[in-house]
């Protein structure tokens, strides 16, 4: 009984002495890196988690209420308004945002003049100040005075009030999203445009595929892990929308006139930090977390149909 | 509990509207407030925000050391100052508040009413300061509890007045304003002064709470904002609707910018708009005077804001950065003693020295060293010291902060929103936080 | 050494398209590159020249030097933030790239039970804002005794689902002949890892670089909670405490910005020769 029961055991790790040799190699080699990240993220978590069944404003000893957090999201229109913002900026950033960097990295994985000054300008966003970006993003959505509003002075937009109005707000944030993330996605697709092996390119320049047919046939299937990386992470990204409400708005009205640019990740701070509630904070955070987490899964799962890998598991 | 701290702060609010007291006149050797000698030294970790302000206050922690307390040790860490309340509150929910810290008005009561603060009230008595020595603008909203004991040392004060262009004065020949002006002048002055060819504004006085509107709701008669004891939105008051509809008039008839043109909400974005000569007026802060004085290109001037047809008066806020003890302390005593050496005549040298913001001591040597750091100017930075005399202190609170200092600015002067509504919309999302403290 | 003589035929292109192509690229990068500019320009403005409407771009009376000099008497401790921010930035991209290439390489090469649900949890850990676990964190380093110190910077920043996300897809991309003739040969995982996938992973490396290091060095809000002295503050911190209660000197805080930008272009500049086709051999099947 105790015999097969063993064996059951060993056989999750595999059927034969080398499955099994294997598997305890792969299971050593994420050991460190899967513990550091348990414990030092993990347990934080963890205990935001219980925060959330709590009233807890900061100063005084916690009280513990139950679902009481959870069931206040459901009422609270301010959850459901901060809920819809950052849906929006999602589907308004993710897919143009990748997009253009797969555009931009391809153009500049070819021959042109000034190639590397191109890259370098692209990477800019990533590392200019977000004090910078603020002044000179708001002086561009600003009316009268600003970029925008003299470029669309012969339509009579000159004076279009893009920060304030709560119908126009998500437009700059999502540019400004998109703007911040460029560099960032180009990168990754850079990295990854170089592990296509060129012989494939050579073959079926050979066998007279045009431009579009090589990207179709060979760039898009083997550059799908990287696109697959570039997408999962631009959703969490999106989702997580916190500095580029601070850059667009902290001018005007910090989370938009009446919240209409206060995101998910916004509204939890606010209710921490500003509001005392950190047991209301924490269950925001929880509801965040599945949502992405449900996204999360979904494209794992989905990843099967359109991600092709050179290689899986020995 | 709740009856009682009722009590407590109506007299607060009472003491509120109680005018700014000036300093008791003392014999030129006796100091207005005196430091002591700690009764023994130890260590203490104190808070505070921004460089700038790091230096001044080391200098005058470190004379403490030397003069008055041999041997005691301060860590003084400087935090920035726009995440100083996010990080207090991870220290105080982590129940490690440091020794001394940086306070402000409009954070106080949430801290003292859940007993994070150490009384300093017998501190001060035992040393026999009159804390009525301080105007009750700078240290009423720093009282708690059924005494109304004071909970911290106040360090500064700011306030508001009018700034004008008086090149664009003479240019419209408009004679400049005086103290005595009431709103029906500014309204005259604001039209006179607007040139819409020019794309030149009259007046630019609405912004945020203290450079802005709230002033304006004060001179009315009411506190703007919330009462004192944090439980009513005063926003619909009827006073507060007619001193807003008073602007947003002055707007509608073209005299004053969109935020959106100025391109922000804040008391600083109204500055730059008037440093840059587009407009003729704004109200402004006493810590403007620095940027004014070294920056601006066109001869100005400052007068106290307009008074209130209605009442007469003009009536500013008043906001004093305070020195607080966290009631956890390992060393009380020695807190209080820093904290007293902070606010006498000696430690509050280095703040009047340094400029910018005027020191808390009234000592009339201090506030004259403090006017004299801008230099033999000509400007008329007495309305400053004369606005102080009959102020409002800061009620409103960290939670309501972003809807009344930038919402409802963007509502009612951006989006052109009717204040009764506008003033609703503020109320509505004001009332869930009020009583909490 | 000209990176382009080395671009195989096929990414080249005719001209009129590659003159299409730049125009392109010039306008968007124009939009990329104007906050940029902006904060050059404000770095040498003296103060006086602040704050003017509408936005101005270029310093009338250029004060590069002054700001320099006025940044480093306002921030006394200002180098010293700088190399607090080398050596946080060193310490957890080194851990990184041991604790993440290794357990990339284990989730992407090795079978073992949990290996897909223990992966989606160490991903899950991504999507929690970091906003959300500030108080439960600064109270995890606070009970390990670490508040102020190196081993608080670095060591929690070693470990990163991120780069085990990134290093793994790279992994997954890289064919497996080499690999399995090199265990064939005796090679034991780990040589197999040091020797042949991570030389084939050079542009993923690269990347991985770029980003965490990017990332490591802009770090504010967790240094900022676990730190309370210019001994071990970075180089955010610093910037951050030039801004006053009721002063902005936009001149120093852009100074300080820059100043601590350019390590992090210079090395992207460096880092960037292996974005360049054909450094991967591989493929040869």
């Amino acid at each position: 009984m105790r015999v097969f029961a063993l064996n059951h055991f060993l056989n999750l790790f595999g059927h034969t002495p080398l499955a099994r040799r294997r598997a305890l190699w792969g299971i050593a080699l994420i050991l460190p890196n899967t513990l550091g990240l348990f414990f030092f993220f993990g347990l934080p978590i963890l205990a935001s988690f219980f925060t959330s069944l709590q009233d807890w404003n900061g100063l005084k000893p916690a009280k513990f209420v139950g679902l009481e957090n959870f069931a206040r999201l459901f009422t609270d229109s301010n959850f459901w308004q901060a809920f819809g913002n950052t849906l929006k900026l999602m589907v308004f950033s993710v897919p143009i945002g990748v997009v253009l960097a797969l555009g931009v990295a391809i153009l500049l994985n070819q021959r042109l003049p000034g190639r590397n000054i191109f890259r370098t300008l692209y990477f800019l966003p990533v590392v200019t100040s977000t004090v910078a970006a603020s002044v000179v993003w708001t002086w561009i959505f600003q009316p009268r005075y600003g970029l925008i509003g003299n470029l669309l002075a012969p339509l009579g937009l000159r004076d279009l009030q893009w920060l304030t109005r709560p119908d126009l707000i998500l437009i700059p944030v999502a540019v400004v999203t998109i703007w911040q993330r460029l560099g960032f996605d180009m990168v990754l697709f850079l990295a990854g445009l170089q592990t296509i092996p060129r012989i494939l390119y050579e073959a079926a320049i050979i066998d007279g595929a045009t431009r579009w047919q090589r990207f179709r046939s060979i760039t898009l299937p083997l550059l799908s892990p990287t696109t697959f990386l570039v997408f999962v992470l631009s959703i969490i990204n999106a989702f997580q929308i916190f500095d580029q409400v601070y850059v667009m708005t902290s001018r005007t009205t910090l989370g938009g006139a009446g919240g209409s640019a206060t995101t998910l990740a916004y509204l939890l701070y606010k209710s921490g930090f500003t509001n005392s509630e950190f047991g209301y904070a924490s269950a925001i955070a929880l509801v965040l977390f599945f949502v992405i987490l449900g996204f999360t899964v979904f494209q794992l799962r989905l990843q099967r149909r359109w991600v092709y890998y050179e290689s899986r598991e020995s | 509990m709740y009856k009682k701290r009722h009590l407590i702060l109506l007299v607060i609010a009472g003491l509120l509207f109680s005018t700014f007291t000036a300093a008791p006149s003392h014999a030129q050797d006796k100091p207005t407030i005196a430091a002591a000698k700690c009764a023994a030294p130890g260590t203490l970790t104190m808070w505070v925000w921004d460089e700038v302000w790091q230096k001044t206050i080391k200098k005058s922690v470190d004379a403490w050391v030397k003069e008055y307390c041999p041997g005691a040790t301060v860590d003084v860490q400087q935090h920035p100052f726009d995440q100083y309340w996010d990080l207090a509150k991870t220290s105080a929910a982590s129940g490690d508040l440091p020794d001394v810290f940086n306070m402000s008005q409009d954070r106080f009561l949430e801290y003292a009413s859940n007993g994070a603060l150490l009384d300093l009230q017998p501190y001060w008595d035992k040393a026999a300061i009159k804390t009525d020595v301080w105007g009750s603008g700078l240290v009423n909203p720093y009282r708690y509890g059924d005494k109304n004991d004071l909970y911290a040392g106040p360090v500064n004060w700011d306030t508001v007045a009018l700034y004008y262009n008086k090149d664009l004065f003479d240019a419209a020949k408009v004679a400049y304003p005086t103290a005595a002006w009431t709103w029906d002048d500014f309204a005259k002055a604001a039209a006179a002064l607007t040139d819409s060819a020019k794309d030149q504004f009259g007046a630019l006085t609405y912004m945020e709470y203290q450079g802005g509107y709230a002033n304006w709701i004060a001179s009315n008669g009411v506190t703007p904002i919330v009462d004192a004891k944090h439980t009513q939105c005063t926003l619909t008051d009827p006073a507060s609707l007619e001193a807003l509809n008073y602007l947003k008039g002055l707007q509608d008839k073209g005299y004053m910018p969109k935020v959106s043109i100025v391109g922000g909400s804040s008391a600083d974005d109204a500055f730059n708009f008037w440093s840059s000569g587009k407009v003729a007026m704004v109200s402004g802060g006493s810590w403007k005077l620095p940027d004014a004085v070294s920056k601006v290109k066109f001869n100005w001037d400052i007068v106290q804001l307009p008074r209130s047809p209605k009442t007469g008066k003009s009536h500013a806020i008043l906001h004093a950065v305070g020195y607080v003890a966290s009631a956890k302390t390992k060393n009380p005593d020695l807190a209080a003693n820093l904290l007293q050496f902070l606010v006498s005549d000696e430690g509050q040298k280095y703040f009047a020295d340094a400029g910018g913001v005027a020191p808390a001591n009234p000592a009339p040597a201090l506030q004259k060293e403090w006017a004299d750091s801008f230099g033999n100017s000509g400007k008329n930075i007495q309305a400053f010291v004369d606005a102080t005399k009959d102020s409002q202190g800061v009620t409103p609170f960290g939670e309501i902060w972003n809807t009344m200092n930038t919402d409802l600015v963007v509502n009612i002067f951006d989006l052109g929103m009717s204040v009764e509504d506008a003033t609703k919309k503020a109320c509505d999302a004001i009332v869930p936080f009020l009583n909490k403290h | 050494m000209q990176p382009d003589e080395q671009l195989p035929r096929y990414l080249d292109s005719g001209r009129l398209v590659r003159l299409l192509t730049f125009v392109i690229l010039a306008v968007g990068a124009a939009a990329m590159v104007l906050p940029f500019v902006w904060m050059v320009s404000t770095a040498c403005k003296p103060s006086a020249e602040l704050n003017r409407l509408p936005i101005h771009w270029l310093p009338e009376q250029a004060a590069c030097l002054e700001n320099l000099q006025q940044l480093y008497q306002t921030s006394e401790e200002f180098n010293h933030y700088l190399v607090n921010s080398v050596v946080l930035t060193v310490g957890r991209t080194l851990g990184q790239l041991l604790t993440c290439s290794l357990a990339a390489y284990g989730f992407a090469r090795f079978r073992f039970p949990g290996r897909n649900l223990l992966f989606t949890l160490c991903i899950g850990l991504l999507l929690v804002p970091f906003q959300a676990i500030v108080l439960p964190e600064y109270l995890l380093i606070r009970q390990l005794g670490w508040r102020n110190t190196f081993a608080a910077l670095i060591v929690p920043g070693t470990f990163s689902a991120f780069a085990l996300f990134l290093l793994r897809q790279a992994f997954l991309q890289i064919p497996l002949d080499l690999e399995e003739a090199a265990q064939l040969d005796g090679a034991n995982p780990l040589q197999v890892l040091a020797y042949i996938t991570l030389p084939l992973s050079v542009p993923a490396l690269a990347a991985f670089a770029v980003i965490t290091i990017q990332a490591a060095w802009n770090d504010f809000l967790y240094p900022l909670i676990v730190t309370t002295s210019a001994a071990t503050r970075p180089v955010t911190i610093g910037i951050a405490l030039l801004q006053g209660e009721r002063n902005t000197p936009f001149n120093l805080i852009m100074m300080g910005s820059l100043l601590a930008t350019l390590p992090i272009l210079i090395l992207f500049v460096l880092l960037q020769r292996y974005f360049i086709a054909g450094v991967t051999t591989t493929g040869l099947k």
